[in-house]
């Protein structure tokens, strides 16, 4: 006997048989008046709190997308299947060449894969720019993505063509500002630099901490820029 | 499959479904482009085409499409709102029962008691579900807005007349939201002129509704090519065939049906014909043909000008056909045929068998006969003269494209379903309890333990008619609709015999004689566990008075301990929760006037809306209430939809806001918006929805399967053998 929704087992414990409906209504039901089973109670029911609203309200934004892009795809003669996707528990689309596909896991990016270098460029990014940053008193390294000047992009970024397009357009400016100008700022942001490590010494919050390690970290990059334009 | 895991599946398919039907909802509704997997484009407003399109193959969304169509077949209206209303009733029982679950918690971490729970958590609401529509809804409808509803016909005394003006409000409603924004005026008013014109007593338009809604594919002639505007009403009746032989007529022009061929045949099935020469058969044709110019001299004989013919004629039938001056149309569809014996009243010509007898012949006289060439196709147009109430008129809708007439018939075909609805009277049927201070009984669950779909009626009038029949009739004709458990909405006259004291009194009622009806009740109190048989029912006499204008009868039994009965073909069984208890139960008979229409702008779904969250509040028993803020809270989801692009004073909050405030203050509501809407199919879709609800809640297991399974032989037959 072939069993339907591998996915609906999400709140299921196995597999279970219920018996005829009809036998179910002849039973006396427990307690004519109680709505809701007899361990729940209201006065055990807390309205969530702020964190949790935030994450109830992504949750149903990301179900309402899911919802939008999977009826766009109806309309675009897909067909919707009977069966539930593995990882995410979204219903499955077929196309018309028979093949599979998880709106949710191959269109909107999950809450997880947000983090994760390897699919993600912003990700990627800013690990560079912590291990940057972690070697910041040495010289740079060329462990930088690539000599071009603007950061390179990859190809499944949005607008990826349009910005590759415009790295080659421009062409580098090829005049070296003034050396005096490049002195002054380097001052400014050596002081800078020591002015926030000085509160970092001394801050207690955590959000001023990590305020100040990025305000480091620019001020690093910044620094590094201003020694490539000397070079 | 989890009851729960069910909700969470159907409510994740139901907004993929809402996300594209209430783009198209109501007059500021865009179009919908819809690739079929054919390839083919469906540019459509039309929610039960666009839900058809779909290539579906969940068994949760086809159980909703399912319910949906069936809806439209009967109502003609009302599909994307049945989406709609079906996604926030969803969402909201889910809300409801995601208050004891772990929001984080996906996986499973509940023991199969737990689940049991849940499960029967599911059947409980679904019981209290349809409980909802036989306890509260008809009483609110029948208390609360009966009083808001305005009415199509301009008189309420026994004279209706339809108001013009009213019907083309109704009509221009219905376009509006289901046709393209530059045709909705013009097929409403084609079809306000077509309703006219082919009723031709005042006060029969419901069998001319019938009969346009039997036999619409017959009664248009779609023309491609033209302007829509092109479009018009023609008198009389078009088939859809071309004359085989024309004949121009003056005079009388009498017709006659033929459904077989006239000219002999050699020999029919199940005979021999046996040639032994050459000369034989050449005997035989001549025959033939003798019989066959003797049939149609006969014919002519009787002033038949056209011969309508069911089958292909011989070519020598034509030939002397055309000799006699009688025109010929062959090949005509049986409902086309239908619809002109509805029409006429003429039966089939009898071919008479030996060449002497010549009965009297079966013809009518018509007005006209003439071929009819629209676009350069030919149609014969006949002008008949009617017998019934229903004089024949065809439309002749033109479209540039074959696509863009279909949703034009369509339309309209829906149109005349819904006017069907509306020029029927809405029985309501609901019971209420007035408990003493110990009461706690429950609700009273109605079953139908079979599944058959024919009810029998329920006598809306005097209970001074004695009926032998069960009488139960569930709520607005929706036992078409498949449900597995049906609630009867009603009223069970009690069925046992009443050999002394009965006393029903309304005011204007008085039983004096016993009255026979029958039911089963099945009795399942804690104490009295079997099936009784030796009870009288103890009906006390209420002395309620009704004194209101409708007709609404009270009977009013306590102590009810009767169980008797079991009629074999009745079809209710009766279960009180505890009898002990002095529980006295009021029926309600009450009909809501047929023609009975609201304002359109979600008028209906406010008032009902506010109405319930009154009764909600005052109502003791907690699933009540429950379902009750459920359905109120859900209403709100479609005049949402129909106020999303206003702004400012016209915005959803600001009419909600001042709808609130002169229900409140009992003031008249005032509606700014031109269209009305028809009560009864509101009134059908709330059911229709709660019915689909209550079959998606209800199911436990999906077994998918590769192929229907076959039908299993009749293998007694072979085994005798």
């Amino acid at each position: 006997m072939a069993l339907n929704g591998a996915g609906e087992d999400m709140d299921c414990g196995g597999l279970w048989l219920r018996g005829s409906g009809s036998t179910l209504l002849q039973q006396d039901l427990p307690a004519p008046c109680a709505s809701l089973p007899p361990e729940v109670d209201d006065f055990s029911w807390e309205p969530p709190t702020e964190a949790e609203m935030k994450v109830l309200q992504a949750r149903r934004e990301r179900q309402d997308r899911i919802s939008r892009l999977m009826g766009d795809y109806l309309l675009r003669g897909y067909r919707m299947l009977g069966e539930t996707c593995a990882d995410c528990g979204t219903i499955l689309l077929q196309d018309k060449q028979r093949k599979i596909y998880c709106v949710a896991c191959q269109e909107l990016d999950s809450d997880v894969d947000k983090d994760n270098p390897a699919l993600n460029a912003q990700a990627a990014l800013s690990q560079a720019r912590e291990h940057q940053l972690a070697s910041a008193s040495e010289p740079p390294l060329s462990s930088r993505p690539a000599p071009q000047p603007p950061v390179p992009r990859p190809e499944h970024c949005e607008g990826a063509a349009a910005g590759l397009k415009a790295v080659q357009g421009p062409p580098p400016p090829a005049v070296l500002p003034n050396a005096d100008v490049v002195a002054c700022t380097q001052e400014a942001l050596l002081q800078k630099l020591t002015w926030a490590s000085a509160e970092l010494g001394s801050s207690t919050s955590l959000e001023t901490s990590i305020q100040l390690c990025s305000l480091i970290r620019a001020c690093a990059e910044a620094l590094r820029s201003l020694q490539q334009l000397q070079h | 499959m989890a009851a729960a895991g069910s909700v969470t599946v159907a409510l994740h398919v139901a907004e993929v479904l809402e996300t594209i039907v209430s783009g198209c909802l109501g007059p500021e509704g865009r179009q919908v482009l819809c690739t079929k997997p054919t390839g083919e484009v469906l540019l459509s407003r039309d929610g039960g085409r666009l839900l058809k399109a779909l290539h579906l193959e969940h068994p949760v969304a086809r159980v909703m499409v399912a319910c949906v169509s069936s809806h439209l077949r009967k109502t003609g209206d009302g599909a994307k709102t049945f989406i709609i209303f079906l996604c926030h009733l969803l969402r909201g029982l889910r809300e409801i029962t995601d208050k004891e679950k772990d929001y984080f918690i996906f996986e499973n971490i509940q023991t199969c008691g737990r689940h049991w729970k849940n499960c029967c958590q599911w059947k409980f609401i679904s019981q209290a579900l349809l409980t909802f529509q036989t306890q509260i809804l008809d009483y609110i409808m029948d208390h609360y807005l009966s009083r808001h509803f305005l009415s199509i016909f301009s008189s309420c005394s026994k004279e209706r007349t339809l108001c013009r003006s009213s019907l083309e409000m109704l009509l221009g409603a219905y376009f509006c939201g289901r046709v393209g924004r530059n045709n909705h005026n013009l097929i409403s008013q084609l079809m306000c002129d077509y309703v006219f014109k082919c009723t031709a007593c005042e006060s029969r338009f419901e069998e001319v509704l019938e009969i346009v809604d039997d036999c619409f594919v017959e009664l248009k002639v779609g023309v491609t090519g033209l302007p829509v505007s092109d479009s018009r009403i023609i008198a009389g009746l078009v088939l859809q065939r071309d004359f085989s032989v024309y004949c121009p007529a003056d005079g009388d022009i009498r017709i006659a049906i033929v459904t077989e061929t006239i000219q002999p045949l050699f020999s029919v099935s199940g005979s021999e014909f046996i040639l032994n020469s050459e000369a034989q058969f050449q005997t035989s044709q001549l025959w033939i043909t003798e019989r066959t110019k003797a049939i149609v001299k006969h014919l002519q004989s009787q002033n038949v000008k056209l011969l309508l013919s069911t089958v292909k004629q011989p070519d020598l039938v034509i030939y002397c056909a055309g000799l006699n001056g009688i025109s010929v149309v062959e090949c005509l569809s049986s409902e086309e045929l239908s619809l002109i014996q509805r029409v006429i009243g003429l039966a089939p010509f009898t071919l008479p068998e030996a060449s002497s007898q010549y009965e009297l012949s079966h013809t009518a006289l018509v007005e006209f006969c003439k071929p009819l060439i629209l676009r350069s196709k030919r149609y014969v147009h006949l002008g008949l003269m009617s017998t019934c109430s229903f004089t024949p008129h065809c439309v002749v809708l033109c479209g540039p494209v074959q696509g863009l007439i279909e949703q034009h018939e369509d339309a309209l075909h829906g149109a005349f379903k819904m006017l069907r609805q509306v020029f029927k009277d809405l029985d309501l049927n609901y019971v209420t309890q007035t408990s003493d201070q110990n009461c706690t009984s429950g609700p009273c669950i109605y079953e139908n333990s079979r599944e058959n779909n024919e009810l029998p009626k329920i006598v809306n009038s005097s209970i001074q008619r004695s009926y032998q029949d069960t009488v139960v009739k569930s709520k607005g004709e929706l036992a078409k609709t498949q449900t597995n458990l049906k609630v009867c909405s009603n009223l069970i006259v009690p069925g046992v015999k009443l050999e002394k004291n009965v006393l029903c009194s309304g005011p204007k009622v008085a039983v004096t004689d016993s009255y026979q009806t029958e039911e089963t009740l099945r009795c399942s109190s804690p104490n009295k566990g079997t099936i009784m048989d030796d009870h009288e029912p103890y009906i006390e006499s209420n002395s309620a008075n009704s004194t209101t204008e409708n007709t609404r009868r009270e009977i009013s039994y306590g102590n009810l301990q009767v169980t008797k009965l079991a009629r074999k073909d009745s079809m209710l069984s009766l279960r009180y929760k505890s009898l002990e208890m002095h529980t006295s139960q009021s029926y309600y008979f009450s009909s809501i006037p047929a023609g009975c229409v609201l304002p359109v702008g979600g008028n209906f779904e406010i008032l009902l809306h506010y109405y319930l969250l009154n009764y909600a509040k005052k109502c003791q028993q907690s699933e009540q209430t429950m379902v009750s803020r459920i359905i109120a809270n859900a209403l709100l989801g479609v005049p949402r939809i129909l106020y999303k692009s206003k702004k400012g004073n016209y915005s959803f909050p600001q009419v909600y806001v001042r709808a609130l405030q002169t229900l409140q203050t009992n003031q008249p509501m005032i509606s700014n918006q031109t269209g009305l809407e028809s009560v009864a199919g509101k009134y059908q879709l709330l059911t229709s929805v709660l019915q689909c609800l209550t079959n998606i809640l209800t199911v436990d297991l999906v077994i998918s399967i590769e192929r229907q399974p076959q039908e299993i032989c009749d293998q007694d037959s072979e085994e005798e053998l």
